[in-house]
């Protein structure tokens, strides 16, 4: 395990931000045990709980563990303190973006990225747009796509047409709650670094 | 009787899952259900939204939802794609239970939503808005006996405090409604497993070991078709199988089908308004 700086804020940054505590987990693992990709990363979401409580920011963004959860929620529906650890996943997305700690090897965080832009750009989120601009971006995708695309096109499986949404709407829903976000984070953080070290109440 | 409820087919079944919106126009007509599309509707926002931009992850399904309640004035809508219907559910549940929430989320979609819109995902439709018995007794060309695996995977059930899944461990309504059908439920491991969801764009080694294991389970379980509800679940399930017995030719596929593909099917409707061709693991055998 690699040595790591601890930032007692961290957990409060996680609850501020997803209304979520964190130091309700007693490290049960039922979380990890139901956890689809908990066996591709070295960390797993108990760890990561633990890590929150902690303040261990640099072992939870510099593994890929959050970027492989697929938000399948098994682990906020087996929680048996009720803790919803997929949105503590998010909320650690959300942070790790913010901060600029995506590390390398984590394809699924530019993926998330273009999905967002493709909806926020036509109101609807353009399938073959996300691919065609993933292959541009990492070309060495292309490659998973050599068996399954053509079969893909060839049974018209693929629409290539995109109807769009209400582009006008859609801008100024994402313009709106940006700025009420932004607002939001910066009276959180104004509260958080008046209160020194510590954690959740 | 008839009935109208909205409908928001989401991207996905514009996209790469016309079938699916295909098949599920065609059965609600045969049942006597009328589907009117939400106009102008948005993308929920789906897996991006809530891992980017919290607040937009709310504000866009309950935007939809305000549409049908105050612009189109109906009490319910169908939203057949599970990863929608997951968005819509949340989107429900916070401006009800969190009122900090509910106001921002009034500044964001200009309007305030008042909670009258029941939210259906494609079980619920046949199940409860159509109804066992009015579905039976519509049902033309049974099928005979065929053993279907019911695969929910995540976002139907869960979390369970949002979508007050049957059960969300093993949830049964889809059973009930295949069973309707003439089909034999087939009782099995996987069945609210993720398949890797939008993992199959980046990780492909991870999606094709989850998918193998489900369906590897549906098939010793006794099933010769997987039922589901969700675009992503088809496309994962159906088109890894692809890769998987690329790699390993002793692979022996599981077709995946919609569950409106099977409801349709059993009212007798074509295989043509049903989108029956385009499938990747030849479902010929079981849906002949």
């Amino acid at each position: 395990m690699t040595t790591c700086t601890p930032t007692p804020s961290l957990s409060r940054q996680v609850t501020a931000g997803c209304d979520e505590n964190a130091y309700l987990c007693y490290q049960c693992k039922k979380c990890t045990s139901g956890c689809p990709v908990a066996g591709y990363a070295d960390m797993h979401p108990a760890m990561i709980m633990r890590a929150v409580q902690l303040g261990q920011y640099d072992m939870i963004f510099d593994d890929r563990f959050i970027w492989l959860c697929t938000g399948c929620e098994t682990c906020t529906t087996r929680c048996p303190q009720g803790i919803d650890i997929a949105t503590i996943m998010d909320e650690l997305k959300i942070m790790a973006r913010e901060q600029g700690r995506i590390p390398p090897g984590t394809p699924s965080a530019a993926m998330l990225k273009l999905n967002y832009d493709s909806f926020v750009r036509w109101g609807r989120m353009w399938e073959v747009e996300l691919i065609a601009l993933d292959v541009l971006k990492r070309p060495t995708s292309a490659k998973n796509w050599f068996t399954l695309g053509p079969k893909m096109l060839l049974k018209g499986k693929v629409n290539p047409t995109l109807k769009r949404g209400d582009t006008m709407a859609m801008k100024r829903m994402v313009r709106t709650s940006e700025s009420i976000t932004r607002a939001r984070a910066a009276r959180a953080a104004a509260e958080t670094s008046g209160g020194g070290a510590g954690g959740a109440s | 009787m008839t009935k109208t409820i909205a409908y928001y087919p989401g991207c996905s079944l514009h996209g790469t899952s016309g079938e699916f919106d295909a098949s599920f126009r065609a059965s609600a007509r045969a049942l006597d259900l009328i589907l009117e599309e939400i106009p102008g509707w948005e993308c929920c926002g789906n897996t991006a939204a809530h891992s980017i931009n919290r607040l937009l992850s709310v504000a866009l399904p309950v935007n939809d939802l305000a549409k049908v309640e105050q612009d189109m004035r109906l009490d319910a809508v169908a939203v057949p794609c599970a990863a929608c219907f997951s968005r819509f559910k949340a989107g429900a549940h916070e401006v009800a239970e969190n009122p900090a929430t509910a106001e921002d989320v009034r500044a964001v979609v200009g309007r305030r939503y008042g909670g009258g819109v029941e939210v259906q995902n494609l079980i619920d439709v046949y199940h409860d808005t159509v109804g066992l018995d009015e579905l039976r007794s519509k049902v033309t060309r049974p099928f005979a006996g065929l053993k279907v695996a019911s695969y929910y995977g995540c976002l139907l059930t869960r979390p369970p405090k949002v979508t007050l899944a049957d059960d969300p461990e093993y949830p049964t309504h889809m059973d009930e409604v295949v069973e309707a059908l003439g089909c034999e439920r087939v009782e099995w491991n996987y069945k609210t497993d993720c398949c890797g969801a939008s993992l199959a764009l980046t990780e492909q080694g991870i999606v094709d070991d989850l998918v193998k294991q489900i369906v590897a389970d549906a098939r010793i379980c006794g099933a010769e078709a997987i039922a589901v509800a969700c675009p992503l679940c088809q496309v994962n399930l159906d088109g890894r199988q692809v890769e998987i017995a690329r790699k390993d030719p002793s692979w022996r596929g599981v077709p995946v089908i919609f569950l409106s593909q099977l409801v349709g099917r059993a009212l007798g409707l074509d295989d043509k308004a049903l989108g029956l061709k385009k499938h990747l693991v030849d479902i010929q055998a079981v849906m002949a």
